[in-house]
């Protein structure tokens, strides 16, 4: 082993050889100088745009103006749209994380065949577009027709078909379910390498499973939690697809507001501010949720 | 749960049955509405219901008669297929300087070149649009292309960064050691190794260009719309089951690239 190290060429030259080593910072020039031309640059004109005057595409007269972000911040329709995307994808995510739970503790405890048609059930839904997703559960809640209708229908359930579809509740459904995939994976990862000594323990000194799982599992997955619980809460709070297709023409969030203002109303100043908006609140909640994630661990591990 | 217990108490049995039913409901939930787009995908009749009234390959043939569907599948193959090349061709190296890099700001390179997960797809979306009023350069193709790769380009630095991170550094000092040159080392022992990964991550790359809306629906060419946005408004004015044709067909080449994926590397690899 000593010997490798010190037969191991050692010369660094500015040369093919040493890009292969791969200990220079140049294989990512290209990468990094993509990403600032093609996604810093379009950034920053999208957050500049909110604050001059944008005439069909172009910059218009007048410079610069804080007249479109004060007239989005004093809109009260705003206020109430970001409050409901933000109950949206509170409300989503936390059922998302109470489905996505026992699927991701599952995996750990399956084995051979079982294991990897789960492990199927979780990536395929990944792999397939959140649209033709989004249109099943039109099929499903759609209408008098629709599946879960039918299915309540003539089980005696309801006598009235339920107006499932264009309401709250179809947007929060259809958010949980295309959301699933994202939520089990960060806590597959921990679950499954979890160290399952401290569970025994727990058993062993007398403690029920119930109170086991509460009190060890749930704790030492923590972080996971966390991560999928932010992951998720920002995908719910800037899709615009799911609230468009399954809330209906009138259904309308902070995200479908920033989509209307750009594609359909073509107010770019009012969208750019929108997006705005949109954009550093999701970031601020983010924070939140870590902080206060963090917060939590930190207790646990000081109460254990 | 398995474990030394001795006894277990009602309690515990009840919570257990309880977590296994939600368990099972979780993994329906997770599949049926898929299973459900492709049972009614072969409804003979004009309407969608559940479970079909018959069989028939009826939507699929107006699928394959749908010359705009057919133009939008072309537009994103075609797209797609250029995104992948263009991501590989940026990431791969990039993932390479990520790990085996040894210079200050290593973390902040990895950050950055991860950073367009951080933003929705509406956001890069937007962004590239006015960008491009700004520089007087419309939607077009190409413009798809860039900010799809933009949106695509973290998918490959973390696969091929994951892969890479774990080989064993051994292997290129014991093939440096047998007398090797740093290009042929390159060539026949680090590049043989992550060649799955790249694999892999080409695959995710192509089937979420493939399948992506929220960035397509701003920059794509309104001559030439890409599959998605056909189908994103398709879906909201059209009640026949073509859509469930064309979407049963979607679910299908995503099983496609998932085999692809497990072959290469393994599905659990993905999960991580």
């Amino acid at each position: 082993m000593v010997d490798a190290t010190l037969m191991a060429p050692r010369r660094r030259r500015f040369s093919l050889a040493s890009f292969l080593d791969g200990g220079g910072f140049w294989p990512a020039v290209p990468a990094v100088l993509y990403l600032a031309v093609f996604m810093v640059a379009p950034i920053v004109t999208l957050l500049a745009f909110g604050f001059v005057t944008i005439d069909r595409g172009t910059v218009g007269e007048g410079g610069f103006t804080l007249a479109h972000m004060a007239g989005v911040l004093s809109d009260p329709l705003v206020w109430r749209l970001m409050w409901r995307s933000f109950w949206i994808a509170v409300v989503s995510t936390t059922l998302t994380l109470v489905f996505a739970y026992p699927v991701a503790y599952a995996y750990g405890h399956l084995k051979g065949i079982a294991r990897t048609l789960l492990l199927v059930a979780i990536i395929s839904p990944l792999l397939t577009s959140a649209l033709v997703r989004t249109y099943a559960w039109i099929v499903v809640l759609g209408g008098r027709r629709g599946l879960l209708n039918q299915t309540l229908l003539s089980l005696g359930i309801v006598d009235q078909p339920l107006q499932l579809l264009n309401t709250s509740t179809a947007v929060v459904i259809g958010m949980t379910q295309i959301h699933l995939p994202f939520m089990i994976l960060p806590l597959l990862a921990v679950l499954s390498e979890r160290d399952r000594r401290f569970e025994e323990a727990s058993l062993n000194l007398g403690a029920s499973e119930v109170s086991t799982f509460f009190r060890v599992v749930v704790p030492m997955s923590m972080p996971a939690i966390v991560a999928g619980f932010a992951l998720v809460f920002a995908v719910s709070y800037t899709n615009f697809i799911i609230p468009q297709l399954l809330g209906g023409g009138n259904y309308s969030t902070l995200a479908v507001q920033v989509y209307e203002q750009t594609i359909v109303v073509l107010d770019w100043s009012r969208g750019a501010a929108l997006a705005t908006l949109l954009l550093s609140t999701c970031f601020l909640f983010v924070f939140a949720i870590v902080a206060l994630g963090n917060c939590f661990t930190r207790w646990n591990e000081v109460r254990r | 749960m398995s474990v030394l217990r001795q006894t277990s108490t009602a309690g515990d049995r009840v919570a257990r049955a309880g977590f296994i039913a939600l368990t099972a409901f979780s993994v329906l939930l997770l599949v049926a509405p898929s299973l459900i787009v492709i049972a009614i995908s072969f409804e003979p009749r004009a309407y969608i219901a559940f479970p079909p009234s018959g069989f028939s390959w009826r939507w699929y043939a107006a699928v394959f008669q749908n010359q705009q569907l057919i133009d939008s599948v072309w537009v994103s193959l075609r797209i797609s297929v250029i995104v992948m090349l263009i991501c590989l061709a940026f990431g791969v190296p990039a993932a390479f300087a990520s790990v085996r890099g040894r210079f200050v700001g290593k973390a902040g390179l990895n950050a950055f070149l991860l950073s367009p997960q951080m933003m929705p797809g509406m956001v890069i979306g937007i962004a590239s649009l006015f960008f491009g009023a700004y520089i007087a350069f419309r939607a077009s193709d190409l413009m798809l292309v860039l900010s799809l790769s933009v949106f695509c380009l973290p998918f490959v630095v973390r696969i091929v960064m994951a892969r890479l991170s774990g080989l064993d550094p051994l292997l290129d000092e014991a093939s440096a050691n047998l007398g090797a040159g740093k290009l042929t080392t390159f060539r026949r022992v680090t590049l043989p190794q992550i060649a799955p990964a790249a694999f892999a991550a080409a695959a995710f790359t192509f089937i979420e260009a493939f399948d992506n809306v929220t960035v397509s629906l701003f920059t794509s060419d309104v001559r030439a719309r890409p599959l998605p946005v056909e189908l994103y408004y398709l879906v909201q004015f059209d009640s026949s089951p073509i859509i469930a044709a064309i979407s049963a067909l979607e679910i299908g080449l995503s099983f496609l690239v998932m085999l692809v994926i497990a072959k290469a590397v393994g599905l659990d690899r993905l999960a991580r």
